[in-house]
């Protein structure tokens, strides 16, 4: 067997963490899926080749995160290496050693926000945001598009991607009323400069292979087609699996394996999934095959039987109507309707609830609107285990009049005590530095 | 007193060693067409003058089986796959006798589904119509249940030999499992008529000592254990090399090894003295097998590789097309352009000059330049193919964090160069590498020399499952019942004990037996939020190396 597309698998079990014995994030999560991947010779496939994760620097992370009080603080080694994993998947890409690329690492990594002061979801770092702001400041890459196609909503990754136009953030997932964190509506669009680049598709429980793969084709193909990005990454969380114990879905692997042909990414990062048994093994194989172009119809689940896994005609209605609407919704954004004056500030205040690590955070966020660049940002933060601080962004492609701006906040902040920390994240000048 | 035979790929060397060292040594050349007649000249030679009773052991490694295998002679093999869904199993076929039977067991080595009896019948009762008596029976996962893999074989009762998965491997990969099963069924009537072949010369010739079969790990098996692992004698001639090597020399550090012979050369990698071992198995044939092997690489670079001028661009290998012209070939070779350029002055000087200079006629390029081309573009073949080979190594996948940390990086700044050719190219590889090049006393036999001192080897895999309550040791047929509070360190002591067990089964001597935990996990497994058993693997190993007594004699 020979694969179509050349792909690189980077697998990093960690079968030496765990946030608990008994949590679902444990050592053994990725056991049976090495399982089922050795024993039908996946790696000796022409053309599927497995690679070392590298580890994640310092500066990986604060090109993305605010942490606080630093990155040592709210990371351990596995989350450096998981990021690392991520980074490495997308050099061998980048790099052109392969066409595409698999990281299957753990921990997982959509949870985490702009601003990290623990964990939540079982996430620390963004590993996709990591890894895409790693390849903007090291390849020559404007357009990404990010499909999370975990069943939670991806909030981390939207948080992070909420002001960036050049980053299409899609999301599929399980209702938001119906499972957490609860935000992911249709309604959710982006910033006022990057509207329209964040877009949520939130699905029904009960949502078989059938639904999933129309929302592919109604939402997620059309939109990437219109937004013609250089580059399209897979959050590929797996628990919309009909097994997963967390979730409330009825997606099979056939049908994970069917959405990954469909989406045709250049990466998928694994995410959550915690069906271990059931699910994880049968569903990364289907990806697996899938990206590198092989048949997959002879993949399935022990206990899959499609006549089970039927969707409802209700449930089918619905889902043309979700579809329907966001469509609506992401041709609205490109209307030149209400829009803000350039130069100043729009504001959002957030509380987020870190349920992993029981850690409450105020956030005050505000952007520079700006007509030029992605616009200056600044997040006041506070929570129950950091005394208020600071994080200032520089965009990457930041006009000199955000860029003049963004120092100015910097001045501000340093020559008064208001804030115990002050972290200043400078795209353009590449310099990442916590005060 | 211990006999070592290697048969090459165009010399079958022979080796006695004693007390005393190395009191024989024979290289004759390779009679491809019938190996036991070069082997039983090879036996003659080196007994010649020596009592053959005050021979304790023989131990040989030979190509037949990959002969075989290569050049497609083998036996029509049965082969009955129970796969259940994953990849299509017919993207395995193999041989012109292939049958898939429905059925599956998964991951935990749960029975999902039972045998489809009716396609099982219709596949054996096809095999014996084609008068097929040899069988291989292979099932996915096997190595966690062989249930599916036991009933074929039980329904197989009237064949004379059945290959069965999951006793020729503890290892996943169900791929492997079939063309490793396959071929050692392929190989077995030949290999037992040649190994029976082996036994009469010897006893003709007065040895009556035990005789054990070199494998592609560096180990050795008694012959009477090979006959049904056939397989396992493929590709073992690199290993043999690479025991010489470390019989020879004491190495320590990181290092490779070059076995540079008439048609190819062979490259070995050590860390810190130690060997490194293919993770999965050896590759024969463009199917992957379960055979365990030090890692090797074998390019078709040698001393009688064939120099093609093309276009200006001066070439050599991988064909070898006869000996060198100084020894009375037709076509120039390494060896010759090493003769012109004066490294060294190897019989018929003349013949190398006058074969190169029919070169330079045809290409107007000197003959002075075509040599030193010729040895160049070797040099780089091998620079290159060595660096490839650290490179994948140091690339190769970790599974845990403290791995991941701890990562040793292969540095190797020492190369030892064993072979034919080995004396008369260590300038110029030491040139091309800038290394440190140490070629050994012996250096032209120590395959031979590695057969003879390589100590019998063993690998195992136990996987305990308490929540099922089983234990299972693939290959050596051990699934029994455990208790529920059975854990990782009971399981260390049973694969020790296992081990010990067949060891001293197959008549190892008790010195010999050194034990070698190489890998331990023990994974809780969780339903709902409740622990409900431990998933425990542990896989160990008899370490491939050198014979107690041996070390005395050769000093190390």
């Amino acid at each position: 067997m020979k694969a179509k597309s050349t792909l690189g698998i980077v697998f990093f079990p960690a079968f030496d963490w765990a946030i608990h014995p008994l949590h679902p994030e444990r050592e053994e999560r990725l056991l049976y899926t090495l399982d089922q991947l050795n024993e039908e010779g996946v790696f000796d496939i022409e053309g599927i080749m497995q690679y070392k994760p590298d580890i994640a620097s310092h500066d990986d992370i604060m090109r993305t995160h605010f942490c606080f009080p630093d990155v040592a603080k709210v990371t351990t080694e596995s989350h450096l290496i998981s990021a690392g994993g991520t980074i490495k998947a997308a050099t061998l890409v980048m790099d052109k050693i392969v066409n595409k690329s698999f990281a299957l690492v753990r921990p997982p990594g959509h949870h985490a926000m702009k601003v990290v002061h623990g964990a939540r979801g079982f996430c620390n770092i963004n590993i996709e945001a990591v890894m895409v702001e790693y390849i903007r400041e090291h390849y020559n890459v404007k357009k990404i598009a990010i499909v999370d196609t975990d069943c939670h909503h991806g909030d981390g990754t939207q948080d992070i991607y909420w002001h960036d136009r050049d980053v299409m953030y899609i999301s599929m997932h399980q209702d938001g009323r119906t499972l957490y964190p609860g935000t992911g509506a249709i309604h959710e669009l982006g910033g006022p400069n990057a509207l329209g680049t964040t877009i949520n598709i939130p699905l029904p429980p009960n949502t078989s292979d059938e639904g999933f793969l129309m929302a592919m084709e109604r939402v997620v193909v059309p939109i990437l087609k219109d937004f013609k990005p250089d580059l399209i990454i897979n959050s590929a969380g797996q628990d919309n699996h009909y097994s997963d114990p967390i979730t409330n879905m009825n997606f099979s692997a056939l049908g994970y394996a069917k959405l990954t042909e469909m989406l045709n990414a250049d990466i998928a990062v694994l995410e959550g999934g915690y069906s271990i048994q059931g699910a994880l093994p049968y569903v990364n194989l289907g990806i697996t095959l899938a990206m590198a172009g092989l048949d997959y119809l002879y993949v399935h689940e022990p206990d899959y039987s499609q006549k089970d896994l039927t969707q409802d005609k209700e449930i089918t209605k619905y889902i043309k109507r979700v579809c329907d609407q966001v469509m609506k919704r992401y041709e609205e954004c490109k209307k030149p309707s209400f829009k803000l004056m350039p130069g100043n500030y729009d504001v959002r205040k957030k509380e987020i609830y870190y349920d992993t690590d029981n850690i409450r955070e105020m956030q005050l966020e505000s952007i520079m609107v700006c007509e030029e660049c992605r616009g200056v940002l600044k997040i006041e933060t506070t929570s129950t285990v950091n005394p208020l601080s600071l994080g200032i962004e520089i965009p990457l492609d930041a006009c000199d009049r955000c860029q003049k701006e963004g120092y100015r906040l910097l001045d501000n902040a340093l020559s008064g005590d208001r804030y115990k920390y002050v972290q200043l994240i400078d795209r353009r000048n590449k310099k990442y530095v916590l005060y | 007193m211990y006999l070592g035979l290697d048969v090459g790929g165009t010399h079958t060397d022979a080796v006695i060693i004693h007390r005393s060292g190395i009191v024989a040594h024979t290289k004759v050349a390779t009679t491809h067409h019938n190996l036991l007649e070069c082997i039983n000249q090879a036996f003659k030679n080196v007994l010649t003058g020596i009592d053959p009773s005050l021979i304790k052991r023989v131990n040989l490694s030979t190509t037949l089986t990959t002969n075989a295998i290569i050049e497609n002679k083998c036996e029509e093999v049965g082969v009955l796959v129970s796969g259940g869904p994953g990849i299509n199993p017919l993207h395995y076929s193999i041989g012109s006798q292939y049958y898939t039977i429905g059925g599956q067991i998964d991951h935990r080595g749960t029975e999902i589904t039972l045998l489809n009896l009716k396609q099982l019948e219709k596949a054996i009762k096809k095999c014996r119509k084609k008068g097929i008596k040899v069988f291989a029976v292979i099932s996915k996962f096997s190595t966690r249940n062989p249930v599916h893999e036991q009933y074929i074989q039980q329904k197989l009762d009237d064949a004379d030999f059945i290959s069965v998965g999951h006793t020729l491997s503890g290892n996943l990969n169900f791929p492997r499992r079939i063309a490793t099963a396959y071929y050692n069924a392929a190989v077995w009537r030949l290999y037992n008529k040649f190994s029976h072949a082996i036994e009469e010369s010897l006893r003709e010739l007065g040895a009556i000592a035990p005789v054990n079969i070199l494998k592609a790990d560096g180990g050795t098996i008694p012959l009477h254990v090979s006959r049904t692992v056939p397989v396992e004698s493929i590709l073992s001639g690199p290993a043999a090399s690479v025991i010489g090597t470390m019989a020879l020399c004491n190495i320590t550090e990181d290092a490779v090894m070059l076995d540079i012979g008439g048609t190819s050369c062979d490259i070995a990698l050590f860390a810190d003295g130690a060997p490194l071992i293919e993770k999965d198995g050896i590759r024969l044939n463009t199917h992957n097998t379960l055979v365990r092997s030090l890692k090797t690489k074998s390019i078709g670079i040698g001393g009688d590789s064939a120099i093609k001028v093309e276009g200006g661009t001066v070439t050599a290998g991988p064909q070898r097309l006869g000996m060198s012209m100084a020894e009375g070939g037709h076509n120039p070779t390494i060896i010759d352009a090493l003769n012109v350029i004066g490294t060294i002055n190897f019989k018929d000087t003349e013949r190398s000059r006058e074969g190169m200079y029919a070169l330079e006629k045809k290409s107007g390029i000197s003959s002075q330049d075509i040599a030193q081309q010729a040895i160049t573009y070797a040099l780089d073949i091998i620079y290159n193919e060595v660096m490839a080979m650290i490179d994948e190594v140091n690339a190769r996948p970790v599974y845990t964090i403290h791995e991941f940390l701890k990562g040793k990086v292969l540095k190797p700044k020492t190369i030892y160069l064993i072979g034919g050719p080995a004396k008369t190219l260590a300038h110029h590889i030491t040139q091309r590498f800038g290394w440190n090049v140490k070629v050994p006393q012996y250096a032209e036999v120590a395959n031979a020399i590695g057969a003879a001192v390589a100590r019998t080897t063993v690998d195992i895999e136990l996987f305990a499952d308490t929540q099922r309550g089983r234990l299972l040791v693939p290959n050596l047929n051990v699934n029994i019942r455990i208790p529920q509070h059975y854990d990782v360190d009971n399981a260390i002591e049973d694969a020790t004990n296992y081990m010990m067990q067949y060891l001293e089964s197959i008549g190892v001597d008790e010195k010999e037996r050194e034990i070698e935990i190489l890998q331990v996990y023990s994974f809780n497994m969780v339903e709902g939020f409740e622990t409900t058993g431990k998933n425990i693997r542990v896989h160990c190993q008899v370490k491939p190396g050198i014979l107690h007594q041996c070390r005395d004699i050769l000093k190390i």
